[in-house]
């Protein structure tokens, strides 16, 4: 928050110099207000709800920058963000995602119980502050889930403040030369969170205690934390967040926005999952919020539509809920830009004072294609799991629709299965951004537990297929690696061979129940067993009084052996497993608490639908 | 670096023929050659054949003959396939060399040094087909004052424009009383002692390669001093004694897996080298009259994949175990799998 | 504390204790002044580095005895640091390539050619060669082969290449050709019997005849492991006699344990508590190829002869996998379904129409 005030006043300073500072001034309020805009915008409509002085700093300070600065395209945007911030909901312009913003509990989309949850816990902490109750409340979900809308709407139901703290704008080159030529220090995001942590911790909240002093309660609204990169960063960042929540006296809300994992190996999930791990360690309540069903995106999209009169078919609205993958503001976007028409749009962005369009021809939506707004529509994306889980359940048909296909190309009785109630295979691994090695060693690791008893010859069908998939993914090894195309082709027909070879090898598949789908156990022999190697290697210079080294497996198989027997206390003996194991399993241990969440997620919501 | 000391010295190296007309076994090729040579004019060559049958010393013995060892450097580039010879090699040093004018053709020293340069290409057929396209214009562009020579064991593997370019040679294995009289005279001049059996064992186990029966009496004179038995010179090629191969098909008809097993035991026991098995068990079967042609056939294919295998890396006592409970099946007559499994 | 084998391991040419006509012609060719490169090969435990470093004392003396360890970083093309130990001593080298895996063509050449353009640093040194020992050459790759051979070609006057193998069918033909191949048979069991027994008697230890010739047997010919087994039964009991138990490593008692499981029950649960038993033995580096070679084994007399050819074919088939594959446990564990669903099929007796 000071920071921006910082950049204002500097910006100000830097037009009495010469043209060569302002001309850096505007090529870096540039891409601040665009980054406003690629926040699509509910962050704008919060702002107004901020505390007196800097909501009035900030406004004004993009008021003078705008004018003169902004490209046409974004004018339009932009106007909305004024719009929002400046005059709430009166003007009928602007993105329906902050004109239909919930202003009661009511009007959010989020779970009943969730949102009881939440209010509860605010209610209890802004009763007793004193009580030995932590303060500080973890929000996780994906995005457009209503986390932010939640707090908001709960907090001005209790007649609570918010003050927000959001990542500041990513400084740019250019601004960063001007401010190292002018003598202003850089300072990253991370150390002025760590100052904005600190003040929070020392003083309390100074703004809203020198102008309002005590006549509402306050929370605080912590969202998006700083990127961090590395290690130390990362350390940094946990140690103050520890700080905060061990320390703090307002209420406190962190949102935690989990992107979709497709690789587990993504370092910033990791992270982030890391993070969410040490606050609750550290004593922090966490709510997880869920994707909002169909039904309830259904209802604010009619509701919606109710208001702005536009006539859109149930099935379209249905269309827009299912594709929005339980994003809500996705799905409002959707159906702003679905209202609109091509030329109108055009016309928008050159005239300020086009009414909406859907008001002036609410009968063209209506003729539109149907599918028309699947091109705007979110990534239908499964989380991996939901796909595993189709591979893995392998549901088919009860009865064999093609008993007339039969006739024309007899198959051998073996080789029949009933057709499959699910879209193609590569389809799905195509939306859940499947990668052939993890898709693989996920079926590995838990297609056993999908067969039947006695269903050896399934086990082994389903074995060797995975062992060809193996065996693709490991030709050419690295020798493709000029030849792209071949190598993706190599990869897409390995994760074929895997998940088809699946859903064919299992034929007698068990009847759908729940199975918990466990994280490839593989992933960690393998670090083991390297870090073994590594251990062994080095070991065979210095443990051995021997003129030359032997081959490492004479090491590991007949050395040491011989020294567990001899009673050296040489670790590598296989009881000693045990105590590696459980090693690995504390340098993995939020490995496999994000499993553990994982499967707690899509055991909420999803089950049924397997 | 320091001159190689004379023992050291390779004897393929110390007794290769100076003089195209001391190649053995190689009459029509010397004839022809030789009449080149007075002529001094000579077309771009290629010599084809089994490895060890003197190729290469044909071309060597040509280049001196025609320069003299004080020409001989500038004239003739030698490349094998130890050397580099991407297409970037062809592109550069060959051209390079090529493209170099040289003088008038005047005699020097009793040799005729015609005015053309040489360049030998050893192993030819190992060229990439990028090297052999980009040589081909080379050769057209330089003709006037470069000869090629190509020496290869594989024809099908020279590009047809280059080979139609050439005058083709080519060299057959030598017969075993050429190859016998090649050894007497070098063990003669190193002062060995080889009876009878030995030298039929060598030209044997060498199969028509001279070089490799050279190398393989060099090594056991190293190993075993001057007095040479045919156990000594197999044990030095890393040839597999008859008997051991004999040992295992006998096992394998006994139609007694464990037997075989032991068998297959010994042997990865003794370190025989399951690849070399590979190949002599080929050989044992293939000529073999009690076996049917169909029984062959089994046998053989198993034998290709195991091969392949081994290449692969794969594991010597399983593959070979693979190979011998294959050929137990085969000579007893036994369905090649298990009836459950069709 | 000096294991037996090491503590006894003989240092001379004169003191190996079999193959002497071999330990002669090795002794003829140091003194010959004409060192060639060697390729030797043999089974694991059949007494090839012993003889190799036998062979280099003959050649240098004493002085070849006094290591020391190396540590060297190597830069790949693509700038990965690589680092690598020799054992080193004036005189000789010796290195493991296959250590840094596919990157062993970087450290086969950039160390080799080191080695030859620097001279013998002791002037006074028999020999004015310097000797390189690569283990583990048939793990070299095709790459570094090649590397291999240039090298030899190119810096023979300086350099002497001794290669160690199990086996030559790796091995590229122009190295074969350019080395002098030197077979080492494993020893035979009654050879082993007699070195338990010679060391026996230097440590004062009970001589138990039967004892000594069980371990032979157990030992698969190799003599290494017969004297760790020795070794370890002595230490064990106070008085050894003819019933001492020889323990197995204890990779080999799970294998065991693995083969029971599998023979006694065919499901796809049982192959989930072999994987548990796999992994375990993963995860202490043991290699697939021996699970899979130890565990066909094990099987193998539990089976019916019938069975037995098809249990061998597969078992090739899929370590030929294992080889060409990554994941190592895809292919065992198939091998595992495999052996339970052919030997079902086969008790059941039942013409199944699987493949």
């Amino acid at each position: 928050m000071r920071k921006r005030n910082d950049l204002v006043v500097l910006s100000s300073d830097g037009e009495d110099d010469d043209c060569s500072v302002s001309s850096s001034n505007r090529s870096y309020s540039k891409p601040k207000s665009r980054s406003l805009i690629a926040r699509s915008n509910p962050r704008g409509a919060k702002k107004a709800r901020l505390s007196g002085s800097r909501s009035h700093l900030s406004k004004e300070s993009s008021n003078a920058d705008e004018i003169r600065f902004f490209c046409k395209d974004f004018d339009e945007v932009f106007n909305g963000f004024k719009v929002s911030a400046g005059f709430g909901g009166s003007n009928t312009k602007g993105l329906w995602v902050d004109k239909y913003k919930p202003h009661s509990l009511e009007e959010l989309a989020v779970h009943k119980k969730k949102v009881e949850e939440v209010k509860v816990w605010f209610e209890e902490r802004l009763r007793s502050s004193k009580a030995e109750l932590s303060n500080v409340l973890v929000i996780t979900g994906q995005t457009g889930v209503g986390k932010s809308a939640t707090i908001h709407a709960i907090a001005s139901h209790l007649g609570a403040s918010v003050c927000e703290w959001n990542t500041p704008t990513p400084i740019i080159w250019q601004e960063h030369l001007h401010n190292s030529s002018t003598g202003i220090n850089y300072t990253s995001k991370l150390d002025e969170f760590e100052n904005f942590v600190e003040r929070i911790r020392k003083y309390g909240l100074n703004l809203s205690s020198s102008t309002e002093e005590s006549k509402s309660p306050t929370v605080l609204l912590i969202d998006d934390l700083p990127v961090m990169n590395g290690k130390v960063s990362f350390q940094r960042l946990q140690s103050c967040l520890h700080l905060l929540v061990q320390s703090t006296r307002i209420p406190t809300t962190i949102l935690l926005t989990d992107y979709i994992k497709t690789d587990s190996a993504d370092h910033s999930g990791r992270c982030l999952e890391e993070l969410q791990l040490c606050l609750e360690n550290a004593g922090a309540c966490k709510v997880a919020f869920n994707p909002i069903t169909n039904n309830s995106i259904k209802k604010t999209l009619s509701r919606i539509c109710r208001q702005e009169q536009c006539n859109t078919t149930a099935e379209q609205i249905d269309l827009i809920a299912k594709v929005s993958g339980g994003d809500i503001r996705q799905a409002i976007t959707s159906l702003q830009f679905f209202c609109l028409k091509p030329d109108s749009m055009h016309s928008l962005s050159l005239r300020d004072t086009t009414t909406t369009y859907s008001r002036e021809k609410p009968d063209e939506v209506s003729s539109m294609d149907d599918g028309f707004p699947l091109q705007f529509g979110r990534d239908e994306t499964l989380s991996l799991f939901h796909a595993l889980g189709k591979f893995l359940h392998n549901k088919r048909d009860t009865e064999n629709a093609m008993a007339l296909d039969q006739d024309e190309f007899p198959l051998q009785q073996r080789l029949l299965r009933l057709p499959l109630k699910m879209d193609a295979p590569e389809k799905i691994l195509c939306q859940a951004h499947g990668q052939a090695r993890p898709i693989a060693d996920f079926l590995h690791e838990n297609v056993l537990d999908f067969m039947s008893e006695d269903a050896i010859g399934d086990a082994w069908a389903v074995a060797s297929y995975l062992g060809d998939a193996d065996m693709l993914l490991s030709t050419f090894r690295g020798m493709l690696a000029r030849y792209n195309e071949a190598e993706n082709v190599l990869q897409s027909a390995a994760a074929s061979v895997a998940v088809r070879g699946v859903l064919f090898g299992n034929a007698h598949p068990l009847p759908s129940r729940w199975h918990a789908i466990r994280r490839p156990k593989l992933w960690q022999i393998e670090q083991s067993s390297l870090r073994n190697k590594n251990e062994m290697v080095k070991r065979r210079f210095n443990g051995y009084s021997r003129p030359s080294f032997s081959d490492f497996s004479v090491v590991t198989m007949e050395y040491t052996p011989v020294f567990k027997w001899l009673g050296q206390g040489i670790t590598g003996g296989l009881e000693t497993h045990q105590a590696l194991t459980q090693c690995n399993e504390t340098n993995d241990d939020f490995d496999k608490m994000s499993l553990d969440d994982k499967e707690s997620e899509s055991t909420d919501d999803e089950i049924e639908d397997w | 670096m320091a001159p190689l000391l004379q023992s050291s010295q390779p004897w393929v190296e110390k007794y290769r023929p100076k003089q195209v007309k001391d190649v053995a076994h190689q009459d029509e090729v010397v004839r022809v050659l030789t009449n080149t040579l007075e002529t001094t004019n000579c077309p771009h060559m290629l010599f084809y054949g089994p490895p060890g049958t003197g190729k290469t010393t044909t071309a060597l013995a040509i280049a001196h003959q025609l320069f003299g060892p004080e020409l001989y450097k500038s004239r003739v580039l030698e490349l094998n396939a130890s050397d580099d010879r991407g297409i970037n090699v062809v592109r550069t040093k060959i051209k390079d060399f090529a493209a170099v004018a040289v003088g008038s053709s005047h005699r020097q020293g009793g040799y005729p040094c015609p005015p053309y340069k040489i360049i030998i290409l050893d192993e030819a057929d190992s060229m990439t087909e990028d090297a052999q396209n980009a040589l081909r214009r080379t050769m057209e562009t330089y003709s006037k004052v470069t000869r090629f020579f190509f020496i290869c064991n594989y024809i099908s593997r020279i590009i047809e424009p280059l080979a139609s370019r050439c005058a083709k040679f080519r060299f057959k294995p030598l017969s075993e009383d050429i190859m016998s009289s090649r050894i007497l005279h070098i063990s003669k001049e190193e002062g060995l002692n080889l009876d009878v059996e030995a030298l039929s064992a060598l030209s044997s186990i060498s199969q028509g390669d001279l070089r490799r029966a050279i190398t393989y009496l060099q090594s056991a004179a190293r190993l075993f001093g001057s007095s040479i038995s045919s156990k000594d010179l197999i044990s030095v090629s890393g040839v597999i004694p008859q008997e051991v191969v004999e040992k295992l098909l006998i096992a394998c008809k006994s139609g007694n897996f464990d037997l075989a097993n032991k068998e297959v035991n010994n042997i990865v026991a003794e370190g025989y080298p399951v690849s070399q098995m590979l190949s002599q068990i080929l050989e044992v079967i293939v000529e073999a009259d009690d076996i049917s042609d169909e029984q062959k056939a089994r046998i053989c294919k198993k034998l290709a994949e195991a091969d392949k295998c081994l290449i692969d890396g794969a594991d010597e006592y399983l593959q070979l175990l693979d190979v011998a409970s294959n050929m137990m099946r085969a000579l007893c007559n036994m369905p090649q799998e298990f009836p459950y499994e069709s | 504390m000096a294991l037996l084998v090491d503590k006894h391991r003989p240092r001379t040419l004169d003191n190996l204790s079999y193959h002497s006509d071999l330990s002669a012609r090795l002794r003829a060719l140091a003194q010959s002044g004409d060192f060639p490169h060697l390729l030797v090969y043999g089974p694991s435990g059949a007494g090839k580095k012993t003889r190799i470093v036998a062979t280099l004392r003959e050649l240098y003396g004493p002085g070849v005895e006094k290591i020391k360890i190396d540590s060297r970083v190597f830069q790949t093309t693509s700038n990965r640091k690589l680092e690598f130990n020799i054992v080193a001593s004036v005189y000789h080298l010796e290195i493991t390539p296959s250590d840094v895996g596919n990157y062993d063509r970087v450290v086969v050449q950039d160390l080799l050619k080191e080695v030859a353009q620097t001279q013998q640093v002791d002037l006074g040194a028999k020999q004015r060669f310097k000797v390189v020992v690569i283990n583990e050459a048939d793990h070299l790759t095709r790459d570094a082969q090649a590397a291999l051979r240039r090298t030899m070609e190119k810096y023979s006057p300086n350099l002497r290449l001794i290669l160690l193998a199990n086996s030559t069918s790796n091995i590229i033909a122009p190295i074969r050709s350019r080395t002098l191949l030197v077979r080492v048979a494993a020893p035979s069991e009654d050879e082993i019997c007699q070195v338990l027994k010679r060391v026996g008697e230097k440590e004062h230890f009970r001589d138990v005849e039967a004892l000594n010739q069980k371990i032979a047997k157990d030992s698969g010919r190799n003599l290494r492991r017969a004297l760790l087994m020795y070794e370890a039964v002595h230490a064990q009991n106070e008085v050894v006699t003819e019933k001492s138990l020889v323990p197995p490593p204890d990779w080999e008692a799970l294998i065991a344990q693995i083969a029971d499981e599998i023979i006694e029950e065919h499901t796809p649960a049982r192959i989930l508590q072999v994987r548990a038993k796999l992994y375990d033995l993963l995860t202490h580096c043991i290699p697939a190829t021996t699970i899979l070679k130890t565990l066909t084994w094990k099987l193998i007399p539990k089976i019916d002869d019938e069975l037995k050819p098809d249990i061998i074919r597969w078992s090739a088939f899929y370590e030929h996998r294992i080889r060409l594959g990554t994941k190592v446990i895809f292919h065992l564990e198939a091998f595992v379904a495999k052996f339970m669903r052919v030997l079902e099929s086969y008790l059941n007796g039942i013409e199944l129409d699987f493949d």
